[in-house]
């Protein structure tokens, strides 16, 4: 029950984030395909930064025990496949599952439109599964973190992540500006 | 200077601090404390059973890894789904993440309880081991035996029982346990059943 109410006051937290951050509108979320408002890639890259630089530092501190973070497994072909369905249904709707359900939220129709189709797309997946139970299984490589990947310490990772963050934030903010 | 350069440059700290500390866990100690660990040893902390650690495979639990600490020859014959080989005497070299779960098992439960303490005083805090071992796994997973007639609140546990069984390819049976037989005598009948 716990667990449920933490997750809930996490999720509320997430949406109100995306909201105060304007990306519950789909114009500003299909601004970063056009190269003229790149607010979708600063505020997930700025989150990716702070959960890995917070998860980092409270490990160390022993607050939080890596151990039982969850690091899901990595099938190539599915999940590319995924990825691709994900990217296409992004740029056709103009909203991602989170934002699509604060677009719903605050009311706008196609937000509805595509949380409907979301569960739509859920439902059919999970009718459809044993047509591609093959294609769903196929090239696992296990579970494996991004230091494990490229053989260099976790603390190096984070380094390069965060030089890479502040290299994309300021390039977007002169792609932005010359538009 | 505005206020989102002073998080570019508070991250960036954070970052390079990071790379000076390299991993998220703290070093290993390199030393045991005795009153810590005869405290978990009394509470029990110290060890799964079978049935968790069934559930633990089943369910991938992140960072599990099982290890055998018996013989290769041993290992070769028969062991535990998913369990790597890392004989007693090279568990000193064995390359474990600090935040792997390790759960040891030998034979009987001996020789994974001392390779239980050697891996806490090589600084590893998530180690347990199968109390009952190899035998306790052949018993309570492969060859459970359910009470005929079980009290209701405990049917839901023995289904569970059952399910896990099942699941690694065991045979639960209903009726009253069989008396106890060496483990090399039932891994033999094991395998003549194909398993």
């Amino acid at each position: 029950m716990n667990s449920l109410i933490l997750a809930s006051t996490i999720g509320v937290a997430f949406g109100w984030t995306l909201e105060r951050a304007g990306l519950g509108s789909a114009r500003k979320l299909v601004g970063q395909f056009y190269l003229n408002d790149l607010t979708v890639f600063k505020v997930m890259f700025s989150a990716i930064v702070t959960a890995m630089l917070g998860v980092f530092w409270l490990s160390r501190l022993g607050i939080i025990d890596l151990g039982q973070v969850y690091v899901p497994e990595t099938f190539i072909l599915p999940q590319l496949a995924g990825g691709l369905v994900f990217g296409l249904g992004f740029v056709v709707a103009g909203l991602c599952p989170g934002t699509s359900c604060v677009a719903a939220a605050t009311g706008r129709g196609d937000g509805v439109a595509t949380v409907l189709g979301l569960f739509m797309g859920v439902l059919a997946t999970g009718l459809c599964l044993p047509r591609f139970a093959a294609l769903y299984g196929s090239t696992p490589r296990g579970t494996f973190t991004l230091p494990e990947a490229f053989h260099l310490p976790y603390g190096t990772v984070v380094l390069l992540i965060v030089l890479m963050a502040l290299g994309g934030f300021t390039l977007a903010e002169r792609i932005e500006a010359r538009r | 200077m505005t206020r989102l350069q002073l998080f570019g440059v508070g991250a960036l700290g954070l970052a390079v601090l990071a790379a000076f500390v390299g991993t998220p866990v703290p070093p290993r100690p390199g030393q045991i404390d005795v009153n810590q660990l005869a405290g978990m040893i009394a509470r029990e902390e110290d060890h799964v059973t079978a049935i968790d650690l069934a559930s633990w495979i089943k369910d991938r639990k992140a960072g599990l890894r099982v290890i055998d600490v018996r013989r290769a020859e041993a290992f070769d014959d028969f062991h535990i789904p998913t369990a790597e080989n890392v004989p007693l005497p090279s568990l000193s070299h064995a390359a474990f993440k600090a935040t792997d779960t390790l759960v040891l098992y030998s034979d009987g439960g001996a020789h994974a309880a001392q390779a239980w303490v050697l891996l806490r005083s090589l600084g590893y805090s998530r180690v347990y081991f199968l109390r009952g071992g190899l035998g306790e796994w052949l018993d309570d997973v492969m060859n459970p035996v359910i009470p005929a007639h079980a009290a209701p609140d405990l049917k839901e546990t023995f289904k569970r029982t059952v399910e896990l069984s099942e699941y690694f390819g065991g045979h639960p049976t209903e009726g009253d346990r069989p008396p106890a037989t060496p483990t090399s005598q039932r891994i033999e009948a094991m395998k003549r059943r194909g398993c």
